[in-house]
C-alpha cells in the first residue's frame, strides 16, 4: 500500500516512466505518463492516476446528483445539474408510461426554481443526460439550508466509507444530502447545528487536499479525537482516492412526515 | 520598420533599463473572476490581462455543436482605456486576428476529444497594454484553463523576442514594438517541446531569424516557471511534496 | 424593440425560501440588513496609462472605470461645455449568462444610468474644458468595463466612474498656432459635487439596498437613485413589478442616507476638496 508515489501535479507533468496503465485525468507520451489535470497524482500497482483538484461535474451512470428544474416542455423538465449540460426528465418517469399532458400538470407536479435528487439515468458522448426519480429517496427537496462546492472535493466530503460526513452529521446533529455534483442540502431542527455543518463541510472544501483535515474538523466541532479513530485517519490523498473510485453515495434525503 | 532613433544604449540598457536578455516583471494570480469556471490576472512588465474560462459548458446556438469534440471560442478583447489613446469598444480587425490565433495556440494543447458537444470558452480582456499583449493574454488563458479543470497535455507559455538597434533582444516592449526593427511572438509547449503560435513583423536575416527564434523560446521557458508557481501556490499553498499522515 | 424574456438567474426554491424565512425577521439571506451595503472597496489609479481610474468591488461584483481625454468638437447646442461620454460593457468574463457581443438592453440601460447620474448633478465642470469654444472641447471618456456580475452593477459601475473621475488627472491643454499642444501639465479633473447612486430592491413588502445577484434574480422591481450634496439629480425604476408610492418616498430617504455615507468615504479616499 505504501510502494505508491503521490505527487502535486499540474497539467505536462511527467508522473512515471515505464509500462503503467493509465487510469483517470493521465495521458501515455512516449514512455511517459502525464497529468492532465492540477491534482494529486498516484502512481501505484494497478495503474496511474491524478486525483482532480478542481473542474465541471461530468454526470456518470448512476451518480446521485441534486438538480435544480429550470424549464419544462410537454415530454420532460428540464434541470439544471451544475454541470457542462442540462438533463432531462422525462415526464414519464414521473407519471408513468400512460400520462397525458391533458391531464397530468407538468408545471404542478414539478415548478421552476424546484430541487430535486435524481439519479442519472443514461449518458453518453452523443446526448444529453437523463434523470430518474423512481428510486427510494429520490424526489422533490421539501426543505433546508442549499449550498455549493466543487465537485472534486465530494468524495473527501464523503470520506472512507462515508466517515467524514458522518463525523459531521452526528456532531451537528444534522442530515446532509450530498449529490455527485456538489450541491449539497443540510437539513435539522437546529439553526445553530446547520450553521456549524456548513462551516465544516466548507472547511472540507478549501483544504480537502491538506494533512491532518478529519483531525481540524473535528476540533472545529469540538468532537473528541478517540484513540481508535486516530488509527482509521489515514493519509488523505488515499482517502479521496478510494471514494473517488469508490463513488460512494450521498446520504438519504430527510423524509418529511 | 526602420528605425529612427537608438533604443539600447552604451551601456546595453533598453529603454526600461532592461539588458537585451532581460524579460520583464511577471506576476500571475490564480483564480481572480468569482463567476468563472478558471481564471488567471497576469502582469507582464506594465501589460494588465484578465483571463477568464467558462467550460466545459453547453453551446448556444446548439447547431455548432460537434459531435465527437468540444467547440474552443477564444475573444482577445481591449479595454477602451487600455492603450494610449482610446480604443473604441467594438472588435477591430487587430482583436479579430488575434482571437484567432489565440485560439490556434491553446487548441494543441487542450484535450477537445474529452467534451463531445460542450464549448470552452475563453476571453482575455486587456485592461492596460504595452507590447506583448497576446503572450501576455496566451500566458493567462492556459493558467485559467488549468484552473479550470479542463483536460491539458501541457501548458502554454508565450513569449516574443525582436530585432531592436540591429540586435536580437528579449521581449519587447511598447517603444521598441512601435519602433524596433522586428518582433516575432512565440507561443510554446515546453513539456511537448513544441510551437503553437508564431507570427513574425518585420525583417530578420537566417542567423537572426534562428537567434530570434531562440531567445523567444527560452523566454517562454522562464514564463512557464512563473505559470507553474503560480498555480502551485494557489493549489497547494507552500507545500512542495504530498504529506503521508500517520 | 425590448421583449419580455425569462429570468436569466433561476433562484433553487430552497433559497427562495430561505430568503423569505429571514426577509421575516428583518434580515437578508447572507445575514445583513436591509440597509446594509456589502463590503465596499475602492483601488485608485490602477490603470496607469489612463489619465484617472479606479477599480471597485461590491461584494464580489468588480468593475473597472478608466478615462481617456483628447479633443473634440462639443456636443451640438453645447459648444462652451466639453464633451463628457460614459460608457459600460459587461464582459463574457462577468458571468456564465453573458454572451459576447454588441451591448444588450439591460448593458444599455446600465451605461445610460450611470452616465446620468454623473451629467445631471453636473459632477464635471464642463464649462472649464472648452478650448476653443464651439470647435474645439475636451472629450471625457469614462469606460467601465465589468469584470465580474454578482449583483448591483448600476451602484459598483458608478462609484468605479466617480472614484476615476475625483483622482484623475488630466493634461493642460493649449491653442498654440492653431493646433491643440500639450503643455505637459496635469490638473485634477474639474469637479463641482459628488453624485452618489443608491440602489434598491423589492423582494415580497421588504425593500433592501444593494442587492446581490440571488437577490436580484427573487426582485420584484428595483430603482436606482443618485443624489449629490444639494439632493436627488437622477433616477431609474427598473424590472417588472411595481412600488407603492410610500415605498418610493421611503427608498428616496434611504438613498439620500446611505448616499451620504458612500459620499464621505469617496472624499476621504480620493481627497476631494484637499488642497494638493
Amino acid at each position: 500500500m505504501h510502494d505508491v508515489k503521490r505527487l502535486y501535479v499540474i497539467p505536462g507533468d511527467k508522473i512515471v516512466e515505464g509500462n503503467h496503465r493509465p487510469l483517470m485525468n493521465v495521458v501515455k507520451s512516449g514512455n511517459a505518463l502525464i497529468a492532465t489535470r492540477i491534482g494529486i497524482a498516484e502512481a501505484g500497482r494497478d495503474g496511474v492516476k491524478v486525483i482532480p483538484l478542481s473542474g465541471v461535474y461530468i454526470p456518470r451512470i448512476n451518480d446521485l446528483v441534486i438538480g435544480k428544474i429550470v424549464d419544462h416542455t410537454s415530454l420532460s423538465w428540464e434541470v439544471d445539474i451544475n454541470s457542462c449540460f442540462s438533463a432531462h426528465l422525462p415526464a414519464s418517469d414521473v407519471f408513468g408510461r400512460d400520462f397525458s399532458p391533458a391531464r397530468d400538470d407538468m408545471g404542478k407536479h414539478l415548478a421552476v426554481g424546484d430541487m430535486i435528487t435524481a439519479r442519472v439515468l443514461a449518458f453518453d458522448r452523443t446526448r444529453d443526460p437523463m434523470l430518474t426519480l423512481q428510486d427510494r429517496d429520490l424526489g422533490k427537496i421539501a426543505t433546508g439550508e442549499l449550498l455549493k462546492i466543487s465537485a472534486t472535493r465530494v468524495p473527501r466530503l464523503i470520506g472512507k466509507r462515508g466517515s467524514m460526513i458522518q463525523t459531521i452529521e452526528q456532531a451537528t446533529h444534522t442530515r446532509v444530502l450530498i449529490g455527485q455534483n456538489g450541491i449539497v442540502v443540510v437539513t435539522g431542527r437546529d439553526p445553530e447545528g446547520i450553521n456549524q455543518a456548513v462551516k465544516a463541510i466548507r472547511m472540507v472544501e478549501e483544504e480537502a487536499h491538506t494533512a491532518n483535515l478529519t483531525q481540524r474538523i473535528k476540533a472545529l466541532l469540538n468532537v473528541p479525537d478517540s484513540p481508535q479513530e486516530g488509527q482509521n485517519d489515514g493519509a488523505k490523498p488515499q482517502e479521496m482516492a478510494e471514494s473517488a473510485t469508490e463513488r460512494t453515495e450521498g446520504l438519504e434525503v430527510e423524509s418529511e412526515k | 520598420m526602420t528605425q529612427t532613433r537608438n533604443l539600447i544604449d552604451e551601456n546595453g540598457k533598453r529603454t526600461d533599463g532592461r539588458t537585451i536578455d532581460q524579460l520583464r516583471d511577471v506576476k500571475i494570480t490564480v483564480g481572480t473572476v468569482k463567476n468563472a469556471d478558471g481564471s488567471a490576472f497576469i502582469e507582464f512588465g506594465k501589460n494588465k490581462i484578465v483571463a477568464a474560462v467558462y467550460g466545459p459548458r453547453e453551446v448556444h446556438p446548439k447547431h455548432l455543436q460537434q459531435p465527437d469534440r468540444c467547440v474552443l471560442r477564444c475573444r482577445y478583447h481591449m479595454s477602451p482605456f487600455s492603450t494610449d489613446t482610446r480604443k473604441n469598444p467594438a472588435p477591430s480587425r487587430r482583436e479579430v486576428e488575434i482571437s484567432k490565433v489565440m485560439r490556434e495556440s491553446l487548441e494543441p494543447a487542450i484535450m477537445l476529444e474529452d467534451y463531445p458537444r460542450a464549448a470552452i470558452d475563453v476571453f482575455v480582456e486587456v485592461l492596460q497594454s504595452d507590447g506583448g499583449s497576446r503572450c501576455a493574454g496566451i500566458t493567462a488563458a492556459s493558467v485559467a484553463l488549468a484552473d479550470a479543470g479542463i483536460n491539458m497535455r501541457d501548458l502554454v507559455a508565450a513569449c516574443a523576442a525582436g530585432k531592436v538597434d540591429e540586435q536580437i533582444v528579449l521581449d519587447i516592449n511598447d517603444v521598441e514594438d512601435k519602433e524596433g526593427g522586428a518582433d516575432m511572438p512565440i507561443a510554446y509547449m515546453p513539456r511537448l517541446d513544441q510551437v503553437t503560435l508564431m507570427q513574425l513583423d518585420g525583417k530578420l536575416n537566417s542567423e537572426q531569424f534562428n537567434e530570434c527564434l531562440d531567445k523567444a523560446i527560452s523566454g517562454c521557458k522562464m514564463v512557464y516557471d512563473i505559470q507553474r508557481e503560480a498555480l502551485m501556490q494557489k493549489y497547494f499553498g507552500n507545500e512542495t511534496e504530498v504529506k503521508e499522515e500517520q | 424593440m425590448s421583449t419580455s424574456k425569462r429570468s436569466t438567474i433561476i433562484v433553487e426554491h430552497l433559497r427562495k425560501q430561505q430568503m423569505m424565512e429571514s426577509i421575516g425577521k428583518g434580515k437578508r439571506i447572507d445575514g445583513r440588513n436591509f440597509d446594509e451595503q456589502r463590503p465596499l472597496e475602492i483601488e485608485l489609479d490602477i490603470i496607469k496609462k489612463a489619465n484617472g481610474s479606479a477599480r471597485v468591488k461590491l461584494g464580489d461584483s468588480e468593475v473597472i472605470a478608466g478615462i481617456k481625454v483628447s479633443t473634440g468638437e462639443p456636443f451640438e447646442g453645447l459648444e462652451d461645455k466639453g464633451a463628457l461620454i460614459v460608457t459600460a460593457e459587461v464582459l463574457p468574463t462577468a458571468s456564465p449568462h453573458v454572451e459576447p457581443g454588441p451591448p444588450d438592453e439591460e448593458v444599455v440601460e446600465l451605461a445610460r444610468v450611470v452616465d446620468r447620474g454623473v451629467r445631471e448633478s453636473e459632477m464635471v465642470d464642463l464649462g472649464k474644458l472648452v478650448l476653443v469654444p464651439g470647435k474645439i472641447v475636451y472629450t471625457v471618456f469614462v469606460d467601465c468595463s465589468v469584470l465580474n456580475a454578482d449583483g448591483n452593477l448600476f451602484d459598483a459601475t458608478s462609484y468605479a466612474t466617480v472614484a476615476a473621475i475625483l483622482s484623475a488627472k488630466i493634461p493642460v491643454l493649449e491653442m498654440q498656432d492653431g493646433k491643440v499642444t500639450d503643455t505637459g501639465k496635469t490638473i485634477p479633473m474639474p469637479v463641482t459635487c459628488v453624485p452618489i447612486s443608491i440602489t434598491q430592491v423589492r423582494i415580497g413588502d421588504a425593500v433592501m439596498i444593494d442587492p446581490a445577484s440571488e437577490e436580484e434574480g427573487a426582485m420584484d422591481a428595483r430603482i436606482t437613485i443618485s443624489t449629490n450634496e444639494e439632493g436627488y439629480c437622477a433616477l431609474q425604476k427598473g424590472y417588472t413589478g411595481s412600488f407603492t408610492i410610500e415605498q418610493i418616498k421611503k427608498a428616496a430617504e434611504t438613498a439620500r442616507i446611505k448616499g451620504e455615507e458612500v459620499r464621505a468615504k469617496m472624499k476621504e479616499l480620493t481627497k476631494f476638496g484637499q488642497k494638493e
